[in-house]
């Protein structure tokens, strides 16, 4: 296990190395290729050559075969001759058994190769010459024998010459078989030709035997070698070999003896082709040699002959051939392959020098100084083209440097800007500690470092001021165009307590000179503290949402975006606040804040959230940015997403002391005023320097209303109402003149002298500098003044 | 059965000492006589005979005090005719032939019977079954040994005609006969050894009501009742030879091959080895599932009775006449 995770590491190894190696991969295909090729053509040529010398062997080997059957042919041939012959004399003197002697021994004579020749006759044939009769002659050394041949110890008549032509009823060949010579105890192989011999009536009288040595056949069947190993075989009818290499099975095995214990199909299916005297060649396994057998019939004999040649010699030549030729591509393959490595990577050297400077360049030297190659080939066009790339690259550093420098200039300018448009809004939460009336809380997240959206707020005469806004477009003009509004917001509001004045005002203003085109939506507001009461103006802006017991839009009025155009009468609107009422301004950046899909999130949800939070404003704000974050998911912010909330949370306080006095619009009565406001004072318990201070400041208050509130001649009516609460002193002056509010004039520089000073406004600053609190209201026709001062 | 080589060459086996050593020889064996026991099994040297050249091998014969030479016989002088000229005292035969002798007027005893089941068969050529070829040419041995297949052609009416010949199965391979008589043990494998197929062609005549025990060592009585306890003693020596091959065949076997090869008998090992177990199966009782080594009188029974009504036999020959009294 361990050895084969050492050899897959190795592998490994070796893998990346060749990925590495462009030179090897590349040398590897070609030589890969060049293999396949190689492959392809020896392939075609070994398999045609072996096929050549394939049918060579057969050939060669039938040629063998055909010159041994041949010649056999022809030495059967003349023995059939010669019985036909000595047939025809039998048969002409049947009657004369002492010829047959004569014939038998001319046989001889004539044919000195014949082995010896038998005339038998049917038993008692003859009758003067007893029950056996055959005329048998045989070489005895130089000479000739002839004699009677049949007796009680052989009864020629059941032996198989003299049965196989009379059954069968044709001349025939018997089997071979070994005659021994006990003289010389010599062994013959023999063969006889027996011919059956009829008399004129075709009955039966006797046999003519002759028989042939044939072991001038086996020698020369034995001798029969046209490989080195090669080896033949004669076998019989009966399967019996006549000539094999182990001497031990001739006569005593059969083509089919080793069958018996081993069954071997190939050598049983040669069997049966050669005793059926079939010619052909069988390719099989012989004593576990893969071989060739040659086989053919020896003419009428009854036997076959076959050579069987092992493929290893067959193919002796063209294998060394073939192994000499796969050595030599091999040897050539492997040659070529360390050649090409050698080349590419003496090709690929400048490239290699190129890689390497071109990683020094990479590393930041950019003058690294790259090789010179005097080549017009592919490397040498890269590296000119690698030296062009350099130069381009150090000019384009350079500007890159230079662009990023002044990014950077740019990007801490905008740093800046977004410092100081972050500071333009309100910051500090909760704004005022000191309140319990009122909570609030404000969040501006922008889409880019500056953005566009604004909120502000502030306090002025027991009033909130407060607005909301978008302007149109995003970046540094948006956010020039955000400051802008906001400072004019500021000014203006500092004087002018309606909305829709201010809105007005601004819009004048910013209308004038908009030459880039750009607006702003926007809502103001301006909550009365003590009264609940709130006047607002929308600028195209989103309608805020109410929570109170409930939650719902604030109805708006469809009025164009600040700076859109000149003189556009921006239409007032108010209601009143529930004391427990939170306002929700927002900008679109909520409603249209985008998921993925493009989804926007919508009014639905910012109800659904807010009816889900406590009426708290941070609540709000912070539930609505998690809610809007989570539907958001990965998508980038699209646009500044500002929200502002504000609760307001007065509280009737508990009254102890209440008195009042309504005096003529009649400068002569302000003596009364003045015990009235002692008398005030005294319930409060106030030291005689604020009671005093108290008075000059009513006082001033007062007659600012009978001065101015009602036209010259026209009488009218003054209400002090004064107060004692848990909050502290409150003096409400209320008339039914003209609408006024003393608040709205702009603050007194009390730097310049009284000539530099317009007409007015000082009284206001010594009322604003005496009480806590100022606020002004017109209230159903009348003004309402009202001033607080805390005990 | 048959030997390859021409048969009149093997005379001069027998008859190839000078004649003045022969006389010298013959004086030594009548000396010896009362002790030495010429055997002649009825055929050329084979398994067949593997008890009796285990027994010599094995000095079964020298244990039991027998001295016993082995000699086969030739063409000239089968088994029975040395028998009968004295030339042997003890002879294997077959039932049928030991019954035929009796009848013929040569009382034998039977000493020994190996055999317990016949192993005669008939194999058709082309593979045609033996029991269709009504007519056919069938091949039967010369020296005798095919009584009862000429008992079943009569009896089964398939009037085969019978060709007598002298040697082996290059008759039937040469296709000169339809048919041919063999045995079990010998001929019937030297025909697979020639590429015969053997299906259902094949006729074996234990199966058909003719199992009759064939060999048995048999002598004249006239000899036997001279020695009987000779007899007794070769007879129990030999038995015991033939149930050591049958414990260790193939050390058998190796005894076999040592007088095929001597009397270059042209046989090979598989062939010797297939022929030995078949012997032995042979020798195995039907029923008892024993290797009984006697004769069975209801065997003897039926072989005689059969050869009488074929008129083989001039008389039936009673089991009495075949044991030992």
């Amino acid at each position: 296990m361990k050895s084969l995770l050492n050899i897959e590491k190795h592998m490994k190894g070796i893998l990346q190395y060749i990925r590495r190696k462009l030179s090897i991969r590349v040398s590897l295909s070609v030589v890969f290729f060049a293999a396949i090729i190689f492959i392809v053509a020896l392939g075609f040529f070994f398999y045609q050559a072996r096929e050549a010398v394939r049918q060579e062997a057969i050939n060669r080997a039938m040629q063998t075969l055909d010159k041994t059957s041949l010649r056999v042919e022809g030495i059967l041939n003349r023995v059939e001759v010669a019985s036909e012959m000595t047939k025809w004399l039998v048969q002409r003197h049947p009657d004369v058994p002492d010829s047959m002697f004569v014939y038998s021994r001319s046989m001889l004579l004539n044919n000195p190769d014949f082995y010896n020749c038998s005339i038998a006759f049917e038993p008692n044939y003859f009758k003067d010459k007893g029950r056996y009769f055959s005329a048998y002659t045989k070489h005895d050394c130089d000479s000739l024998r002839t004699i009677q041949g049949g007796s009680d110890s052989y009864q020629y008549f059941y032996m198989d010459w003299y049965l196989m032509p009379t059954l069968l009823n044709m001349p025939c060949w018997t089997e071979p078989y070994m005659d021994l010579d006990v003289v010389t105890s010599t062994s013959e192989m023999l063969t006889s030709y027996c011919q059956a011999i009829n008399d004129k009536q075709g009955k039966l009288i006797g046999v003519i035997n002759t028989s042939l040595s044939i072991s001038w056949l086996s020698q020369t069947i034995s001798a029969v070698k046209p490989y080195p190993n090669s080896y033949s075989i004669m076998i019989g009818r009966g399967g019996t070999y006549f000539v094999h290499p182990d001497t031990t099975k001739i006569t005593s095995q059969t083509i089919f003896t080793q069958n018996l214990e081993r069954p071997d199909t190939a050598l049983a299916s040669l069997g049966h082709a050669m005793q059926k005297g079939e010619e052909g060649v069988k390719q099989m396994k012989m004593d576990g040699q893969h071989c060739y057998v040659f086989y053919k019939p020896l003419g009428k004999t009854g036997c076959s002959m076959a050579i069987v040649c092992p493929e290893s010699d067959i193919f002796s030549g063209f294998d060394r051939l073939r192994n000499s030729v796969i050595a030599i591509v091999l040897v050539g393959l492997l040659f070529m392959l360390i050649f090409f490595i050698r080349i590419i990577t003496s090709e690929l050297k400048p490239l290699r020098r190129l890689a390497t400077e071109a990683k020094t360049i990479a590393s930041g030297q950019f003058d690294a100084k790259l090789p010179e190659l005097r080549r017009i080939d592919e490397i040498g066009q890269l590296s000119h083209s690698f030296a062009d790339m350099q130069q381009s690259l150090v000019k384009y550093i350079e500007e890159l440097k230079k662009t990023t420098a002044q990014k950077a200039s740019i990007e801490s300018d905008l740093r800046i800007a977004s410092g100081i448009q972050m500071a333009m809004l309100p910051k500090g939460y909760p704004p005022y500690p000191e309140r319990d009336d009122i909570d609030i809380y404000g969040q501006l997240v922008s889409a880019k470092e500056v953005g566009g959206d604004l909120f502000d707020f502030f306090m002025r005469d027991e009033k909130l001021f407060f607005c909301i806004g978008d302007v149109s477009g995003k970046g540094v003009p948006a956010s020039l165009v955000m400051a802008v509004t906001r400072t004019l917001f500021r000014s203006v509001a500092a004087h002018e307590a309606l909305p829709d004045r201010i809105v007005t005002d601004m819009n004048e203003t910013m209308a004038a000179n908009n030459e880039s085109d750009m607006f702003v939506t926007l809502f103001v507001g301006v909550l009365d503290m003590l009264s609940g009461r709130m006047r607002y103006c929308n600028a195209g802006h989103d309608a805020p949402i109410l929570v109170g017991s409930g939650a719902g839009l604030l109805p708006c009025d469809s009025n164009i975006p600040v700076g859109v155009m000149q003189d556009w009468k921006y239409t007032p609107q108010e209601t009143t606040i529930d004391p427990g009422t939170t306002i929700f301004l927002y900008t679109d950046g909520l409603t249209e804040a985008e998921n993925k899909d493009h989804a926007q999130f919508q009014e639905k949800r910012i109800l659904d959230v807010i009816r889900q939070t406590p009426h708290a404003p941070k609540q709000i704000i912070e539930a609505m940015t998690q809610a809007v974050h989570q539907f958001v998911g990965d998508a980038d912010q699209s646009d500044d997403l500002t929200m502002l909330a504000l609760q307001y949370k007065h509280q009737q306080p508990d009254i102890y002391y209440q008195r009042s006095l309504t005096l003529p619009n009649d400068v002569q009565t302000i003596p009364k005023l003045s015990g009235f406001v002692e008398t005030v004072c005294e319930a409060s318990n106030l030291d005689m320097d604020t009671c005093m201070q108290m008075n000059l400041a009513i006082e001033e208050a007062v007659v600012n209303v009978m001065n101015y509130a009602y036209p010259k001649g026209v009488k009218g009516m003054v209400n002090i109402d004064a107060t004692i609460s848990s909050k502290g002193l409150k003096f409400v002056i209320s008339d039914n003149g003209k609408p006024f509010d003393p608040t709205a004039k702009a603050e007194v520089d009390t730097s310049l002298s009284a000539e530099e000073r317009g007409i007015g406004g000082l009284g206001i600053h010594l009322i604003r500098q005496i009480m806590d609190g100022i606020n002004y209201e017109y209230i159903d026709g009348r003004n309402v003044l009202t001033l607080l001062k805390v005990i | 059965m048959r030997k390859i080589l021409i048969g009149m060459l093997a005379v001069t086996l027998f008859y190839s000492q000078p004649v003045t050593s022969q006389d010298k020889k013959l004086k030594a064996d009548k000396l010896e006589s009362e002790t030495t026991l010429v055997f002649t099994p009825q055929w050329t040297a084979q398994a067949q005979f593997a008890g009796y050249y285990v027994a010599v091998a094995k000095d079964f014969y020298r244990d039991a005090g027998v001295r016993v030479r082995i000699e086969h016989p030739s063409t000239t002088q089968p088994a029975m005719t040395r028998l009968l000229l004295g030339e042997c005292q003890a002879t294997t035969l077959q039932l049928c032939q030991a019954i035929e002798s009796i009848d013929k007027g040569t009382p034998l005893v039977n000493i020994l019977q190996t055999s317990m089941n016949n192993a005669m068969v008939i194999v058709s050529a082309r593979g045609k079954d033996p029991l269709k070829q009504k007519g056919a040419k069938v091949g039967i041995w010369s020296v005798g040994f095919g009584q009862l297949a000429m008992c079943m052609s009569i009896k089964d009416h398939l009037d085969y005609q019978w060709v007598r010949f002298a040697q082996n199965i290059n008759l039937f391979v040469a296709g000169a006969l339809d048919a041919t008589l063999a045995m079990s043990y010998n001929e019937y494998y030297q025909l697979i050894q020639a590429g015969v197929e053997m299906n259902n062609n094949v006729y074996r005549f234990c199966d058909h009501g003719y199992n009759v025990q064939e060999d048995g060592v048999y002598m004249t009585r006239e000899y036997y009742e001279k020695h009987r306890d000779l007899a007794h003693r070769f007879a129990q020596a030999s038995r015991r030879g033939w149930e050591w091959a049958a414990e260790n065949p193939e050390e058998a076997l190796d005894i076999v091959m040592h007088y095929t090869e001597k009397d270059n008998i042209a046989t090979n090992r598989v062939m010797q080895r297939m022929m030995l177990k078949e012997v032995l199966r042979l020798q195995v009782d039907r029923e008892s599932k024993k290797r009984e080594f006697r004769l069975r009188p209801d065997m003897v029974q039926l072989a005689s009775r059969l050869m009488l009504e074929n008129q083989m036999l001039s008389r039936e020959v009673k089991y009495e006449e075949l044991i030992e009294h």
